[in-house]
């Protein structure tokens, strides 16, 4: 059975930089589980076949719990134009930053447990366009149309057993 | 050869973002070295206009590193702005979340950005020269240091309302909430297992030291002032007491209360960096700049309060025979020896009768306007918060002297000790500017909080001519 972690990340004052805990919410949803409030990561529930959580920054203490599964799906708000507004890819290893402080991108995350733990992990990027970056919690127009579809990619990824 | 200028840009492994130029003559010599930090935020002037009472949560966004600190200093100045003393347990209940901050920030900041230099060697290749170096060389070390960094931010997430980075716990009077039995016992629970890994964080720390002497003896090794907190018996005091300043040799210059800092403490600004240059004022800049953090305040303290780092502090006390330890690199094992502290003030704390007491915050009765001054010591250094409002609490006056920007002028001179001794302008190689960054790196420089800004600069080295024609460059 492959053990699947979906991690949102994201800052909820920031408008379009939250995108990801509506995503995962959505999955929840959609899964039939109870959606996380503001005061809840979803760490404290962890131990199904699929669990979802929405952490403020991937950080390195993360690879303890990472142990416990063999892909992970991240979601994210980016801002490059170059990249679809809903950019789906591989987390590869090879991207991985040389160093970090107290926080890290999923490349760099799976690389450390790699490093650790000596086995790869399974990893995807889902990743929403921001355009509005400003001090407020609600979505942009244009994030919002893409949190669904985020969640059938997420589901997609689930149901290929990739 | 004509005069020449080398850039290092970023300084990299630190927080922040900074540059180094370095002025060649035209002997290829090192002639002057600058330390820039070109970022710029302004939090003091947004600021105003702010009802104080927003102030712990405000500060804390200066930076996702080192929040804590922010929350702890403004808490404290919005204590005094309020004229409420909070109650002894708060008081507890806010040295404990610090220890928090000090075990990850000082844990991480070893492990993770001073030990690729001290374990790999400083012309290691810069592919190796990280934590992952540090992983392939010495895997259950890296371990460890994950666990540590972990452990000290279960401690602030279980006290900040379960936020690891910003967390919500101070308010004007004290805490907003008491600690629960289960917290307690949860970060006890671990506290053994961590200090073990304290001990050898120390060890590995020290004897880098031990067996490098010469080189940690006259790296980046210059007299200064010395600046810290300390508590009624002259001892480490990492959450309040005063603030003592001693000189080069070891005399004392001045011991004041924070309300006071103004009188003792000047800021001068240099027309190429926005971070400002504080410095002890009866001798003027730059003869009064001082260094703060782990080595300043071994330097000014008289003993510590936790007899496993009172050992250690009492070993670092021979290296220059009692006299300030002057060499930057020393600032590795006074952060190690702090970090056993942590660990051991951690336990002293929950073992203390009113930590589960409810007793958490005492009521102001306002008298409106208000001016408060909170001093903490950051891991990184002295941190002062100096709120002055008007008769409805908002702010008229923000003044922050952050930890970081107390070492200004000692890392612009570290850099440039160092940049003289090793670079050579005719044969420039990874390692000898690698050496130049590793100087600043000793003072564990937080640049987002001293300038309170967030930037991304390119990484870019570039070598100039006296007629600013580019000689050279690299990208990092």
């Amino acid at each position: 059975m492959i053990r699947t972690l979906v991690i949102g990340f994201g800052n909820l004052d920031r408008a379009d930089d939250g995108v990801a805990f509506h995503v995962v919410n959505a999955f929840r949803r959609r899964r039939g589980q109870a959606a996380l409030d503001e005061g809840n990561t979803g760490l404290e529930e962890l131990g199904a076949p699929v669990d979802s959580v929405f952490i403020g920054q991937l950080v390195p203490e993360m690879i303890d719990m990472l142990d416990d599964y063999d892909r992970v799906v991240f979601v994210d708000a980016h801002v490059d134009p170059a990249l679809d507004d809903l950019y789906c890819a591989a987390v590869s290893t090879d991207e991985a930053g040389l160093t970090f402080t107290h926080h890290m991108s999923p490349a760099t995350l799976l690389a450390f447990f790699k490093a650790l733990n000596g086995r790869d992990l399974e990893g995807h990027l889902v990743s929403i366009r921001g355009r509005d970056f400003d001090f407020h919690r609600d979505l942009s127009v244009e994030a919002i149309p893409l949190v669904e579809p985020a969640v059938d990619r997420i589901l997609d990824l689930l149901g290929r057993g990739i | 050869m004509s005069a020449r200028k080398i850039t290092i840009e970023p300084v990299t492994r630190i927080e922040g973002h900074g540059r180094v130029t370095i002025h060649l003559n035209e002997q290829g010599e090192v002639e002057q070295t600058f330390f820039h930090v070109d970022e710029f935020r302004g939090l003091e002037k947004f600021c105003e206009g702010r009802p104080y009472l927003e102030m712990p949560q405000i500060t804390q966004r200066i930076c996702g590193i080192c929040p804590v600190s922010h929350h702890l200093a403004a808490a404290k100045a919005c204590d005094g702005v309020a004229r409420v003393e909070p109650p002894r347990p708060a008081k507890l209940l806010r040295e404990l979340i610090h220890m928090g901050q000090i075990i990850q920030s000082h844990g991480m900041h070893f492990f993770h950005l001073a030990a690729p230099d001290l374990l790999l060697g400083f012309d290691a290749d810069p592919k190796d020269r990280n934590v992952f170096g540090i992983i392939k060389a010495n895997p259950e070390l890296a371990v460890k240091a994950v666990h540590l960094r972990r452990y000290g931010q279960q401690i602030i997430s279980r006290l900040g309302g379960g936020k690891r980075i910003h967390p919500n716990l101070c308010v004007p009077g004290g805490v907003n909430a008491p600690l629960t039995i289960a917290d307690r016992d949860a970060i006890a629970a671990e506290l053994e297992g961590m200090t073990e890994i304290g001990k050898i964080a120390l060890s590995v720390a020290r004897g880098w030291l031990e067996s490098n002497k010469a080189l940690a003896d006259m790296f980046a090794s210059f007299p200064s002032n010395y600046m810290g907190l300390v508590d009624e018996e002259g001892g480490l005091q990492l959450y309040d007491g005063e603030i003592r300043v001693k000189d080069a040799d070891g005399k004392y210059l001045a011991q004041f209360k924070s309300e006071a800092y103004l009188s003792h403490i000047g800021e001068h600004v240099e027309p190429w960096s926005f971070l400002k240059h504080p410095f002890y004022r009866k001798q003027g800049f730059p003869q009064g700049f001082y260094r703060v953090g782990p080595l300043g305040r071994m330097n000014v303290i008289d003993k510590i309060g936790t007899p496993l780092a009172n050992e250690e502090f009492k070993q670092f006390r021979t290296i220059n025979s009692g006299k300030p330890v002057e060499g930057s690199l020393y600032y590795h094992y006074a952060r190690m020896i702090e970090l056993l502290y942590g660990l051991e003030r951690v336990g002293q704390l929950l073992d203390d009768p009113d930590i589960l007491s409810k007793d958490v915050r005492n009521y102001p009765k306002l008298q409106l306007p208000g001016h408060g001054v909170g001093v903490i010591e950051a891991p990184r250094g002295t941190l002062i918060h100096d709120y002055s409002t008007d008769e409805n609490g908002i702010l008229t006056r923000v003044n922050l002297i952050v930890a970081t920007g107390n070492n200004n002028w000692a890392m612009h001179t570290a850099s440039g000790a160092v940049a003289k001794a090793f670079v050579n302008g005719n044969k420039l190689t990874e390692g000898m500017l690698n050496r130049v960054e590793a100087a600043i790196r000793c003072y564990d420089p937080c640049l987002s909080c001293a300038t309170h800004a967030i930037g991304k600069m390119p990484l870019e080295i570039t070598l100039m001519a006296a007629d600013g024609t580019e000689l050279d460059r690299i990208a990092r």
